[in-house]
């Protein structure tokens, strides 16, 4: 690998690190992951049995604080332990969801009992979960969602439409954001219920996204939640949702470091040896500045990475810092997928199972810079926390 | 101490720099005031009696002790010098102390010492180790120094010329007979000079070639740390600007197309700055891996910044295009510190030889 310097984050990291990738030595095996590859591309990622694997030997839910069956490890192991995941393209998709959002925002506001119910299973890798967030009507403006729950006795009944749900069709349940009081301001009214998607009345429609695996809009016809399922007070959910954040930055973020240092990684190792018309790429001067500019963007993005994880080390939510990662990240997976056209030319055209492709996961990675520049909250919502939460521009 | 990555653990702690940091910005707020910088970069003599100030500070003999200023602790002042838009001669005290420490002549002591009081001023000259082509070199014939350099800053205030003239190290008195300068005015203000050495006498001092090469990197995150101090500065009057300057009714910072601008500035500035402190204290950890992370900082820190200094004055509009205003002093700054040295071509040229190893 031609890689650029690691960054020593510690023993402690540095020897976590290690026990990962002895595990995936022994779990997600060559053949494992040869098998993998030959799956549709839009199935991959996501593997119930893999996760199961996972949550038997302890390895989901393993920053989740030790009173609730975690190992309290550290954002900076957290990112070395996402990292490990993704380099070795493990399928943690089944589970992350789960671990992640779901389990952050139970520990906060979950009761005793639901902490019970869904913490040992999800630590099991035995339920899998996808977001209801976004709507016709709501993607930046979440809070103006309009899907609804009323009660009725021991249930919620819910009506509505969401789309854009990542593993929509896969999982067996959703985290739905709802709205319960629509008299209240549009933040105070909004509340949380965890959703099985098996349930009566709901209808999973997938699409192919650009990036090739599929996301979905799901139409709830007055499905019945048991009224236990809701997360947070009634009414109380913006705070549910809010305070969940915090965990998906780090899980998306790693991933997505992961994702560009790999790429970046073929790329390079890829321009030692290759030849077109008679000539060694590497020794073109424009492709070795593009690789030196990018190298150096990747290094800063490492940094932003670092600097959120300790942040959260130090008792701290990253804010405007985290929105400074997202957006430079992103573009800059961007910025990669572009620097691959140019420097494979038509070849770079080609997807992973044509004939005679370069390097076939070079157009693919450009495809899904955009899920990261609009997922997450889009980079222009990104760039108004910035100016407004750091920089302390008026609104 | 040399230029290479000293074997020092961590000596220094973030609040005793962040006191350095506090205690050089009260300094040069009264040694030399943003108001004055424009009359005062004109005047020789101006910078001279601050030389002597800075001596009194004890920031003259800046490197020469690691276990007092590491690399972190360099590239601080030297950011809090680009925030004053302040032309002390610093970077060639730190190549001397860097340089000579080691060096157990009489001559050698002497001059530093001279430095350390402010007697003495010190204008660096990288030679073949600039890293900029154009720079020119010298070479050592004897005892006497011949050659010709270009792009060599502080030559106004000096009293003594440092070159790097591998394997060794030469000084040479300014005046000194066979010694021309011409200064050649451009975006650097005070203006670079160029000069022409013709068997001018000069001490002579053996230092390898590898620790010339790491005090020249050295002096390569000086300056983009100069820079970084520059452009924040600048760009800490454009944000005070957008929250009290109003247009159509409003404050202009709630203009989305400015706030967009200003958080793009922002990013750029924390990854600068980000990038810099990993190299300085990777190298003040003893870890080789420095040199690779200072190629990535001034990689970066190069289109970053100088997009930071155009960014605002586009914020600043008309009211920071006047010379006298204190903005174009950073915008001269970023944009000459960032292209010395070989600048951010060779920053992506030594990333490229990391990664895909020399052409061949």
């Amino acid at each position: 690998m031609s890689q650029l310097p690691a960054h020593d984050l510690g023993p402690a990291a540095a020897a976590f690190r290690q026990a990962v990738r002895d595990w995936l030595a022994r779990h997600w095996t060559r053949e494992q992951r040869a098998t993998h590859l030959r799956k549709p591309f839009k199935d991959r990622g996501w593997d119930v049995e893999f996760s199961r694997q996972m949550g038997r030997d302890g390895w989901i839910g393993i920053g989740w604080p030790k009173e609730f069956g975690g190992q309290g490890r550290s954002a900076t192991e957290q990112i070395a332990f996402i990292t490990e995941m993704a380099n070795a393209g493990a399928p943690v998709q089944a589970h992350s969801t789960g671990e992640s959002i779901v389990a952050q925002a139970l520990f906060l506001h979950g009761t005793k009992a639901q902490q019970d119910e869904w913490l040992p299973a999800i630590r099991r890798g035995e339920r899998s979960f996808a977001l209801g967030y976004s709507e016709p009507e709501a993607g930046s403006d979440l809070a103006a969602l309009r899907t609804h729950a009323v009660r009725d006795g021991e249930h919620w009944i819910v009506n509505g439409q969401k789309l854009w749900s990542t593993g929509g069709d896969k999982a067996e349940y959703i985290w739905l954001a709802v709205r319960t009081d629509p008299e209240a301001k549009k933040h105070a009214g909004i509340s949380v219920l965890i959703v099985d998607l098996r349930s009566p009345g709901v209808t999973i429609r997938p699409s192919l996204a650009l990036y090739g695996k599929t996301f979905s809009a799901q139409f709830y016809d007055n499905v019945r939640v048991p009224a236990h399922h809701m997360v947070g007070a009634v009414n109380g959910g913006w705070k549910v949702i809010t305070d969940a954040l915090a965990a998906e930055r780090i899980m998306i973020g790693g991933t997505r470091m992961a994702t560009i240092e790999r790429a970046f990684d073929r790329l390079t190792e890829y321009l030692k040896t290759a030849v077109i018309g008679g000539k060694a790429l590497r020794n073109d001067p424009v492709i070795r500045d593009r690789i030196g500019a990018l190298a150096a963007d990747i290094e800063v993005a490492r940094q932003f990475q670092i600097r959120n994880a300790r942040l959260i080390e130090a008792g701290k939510v990253p804010i405007h810092e985290a929105a400074i990662g997202k957006v430079f990240a992103s573009e800059l997976q961007e910025r990669l997928g572009q620097a691959a056209l140019d420097i494979l030319g038509s070849g770079g055209l080609l997807s992973e199972n044509a004939a005679g492709a370069p390097l076939g996961e070079m157009e693919q990675l450009l495809r899904h810079a955009i899920m990261g520049m609009i997922g997450g909250g889009t980079n222009e919502i990104q760039r108004n926390v910035i100016a407004q939460r750091g920089l302390d521009l008026p609104r | 101490m040399n230029g290479s990555a000293p074997k020092s653990t961590e000596r220094i702690s973030d609040d005793e720099r962040n006191l350095l940091r506090k205690s050089v910005r009260d300094f040069l707020s009264k040694a030399w005031p943003a108001d004055q910088a424009v009359a005062n970069s004109d005047e020789g003599q101006a910078v001279t009696r601050l030389w002597q100030a800075f001596a009194r500070q004890g920031l003259a003999a800046l490197g020469s002790n690691p276990a007092e200023s590491g690399l972190r602790e360099i590239v601080l002042v030297f950011e809090e010098l680009g925030r004053a838009a302040c032309p002390a001669p610093l970077l060639g005290a730190v190549a001397a102390n860097l340089t000579l420490a080691d060096q157990s002549s009489n001559a050698a002591r002497a001059l530093l010492e001279d430095v350390h009081n402010g007697d003495a001023a010190v204008a660096l000259a990288l030679g073949a180790f600039d890293g900029d082509p154009a720079a020119g070199h010298a070479d050592m014939h004897g005892d006497a120094l011949s050659g010709r350099l270009s792009f060599v800053e502080d030559v106004q205030a000096a009293t003594q010329l440092l070159v790097f003239a591998g394997p060794c190290a030469a000084v040479v008195a300014i005046d000194a007979p066979g010694l021309s300068r011409q200064f050649t005015p451009g975006l650097a203000v005070p203006a670079l000079c160029e000069i022409t050495l013709a068997n001018v006498p000069a001490l002579n001092l053996s230092v390898a070639s590898e620790v010339l090469a790491d005090v020249a990197r050295v002096a390569r995150l000086a300056c983009a740390g100069r820079a970084l101090g520059a452009a924040e500065r600048a760009f800490d009057l454009a944000v005070g600007h957008a929250k009290v300057r109003k247009q159509f009714g409003q404050l202009i910072g709630q203009f989305q197309a400015v706030q967009h601008k200003l958080a793009n500035c922002l990013i750029s500035l924390d990854g600068a700055r980000l990038a810099l402190e990993t190299a300085a204290e990777a190298r003040d950890s003893g870890n080789p891996d420095w040199r690779v992370f200072a190629s990535s900082a001034v990689a970066f820190a190069g289109p970053a910044l100088r997009t930071v200094s155009i960014e605002t004055h586009r914020a600043l509009g008309a009211i920071g295009y006047a010379e006298e205003h204190e903005a174009p002093r950073h915008f001269r700054r970023v944009h000459a510190d960032l292209a010395r040295f070989g600048g951010v071509t060779r920053g992506r040229a030594e990333l490229a030889e990391f990664l895909l190893g020399p052409v061949q």
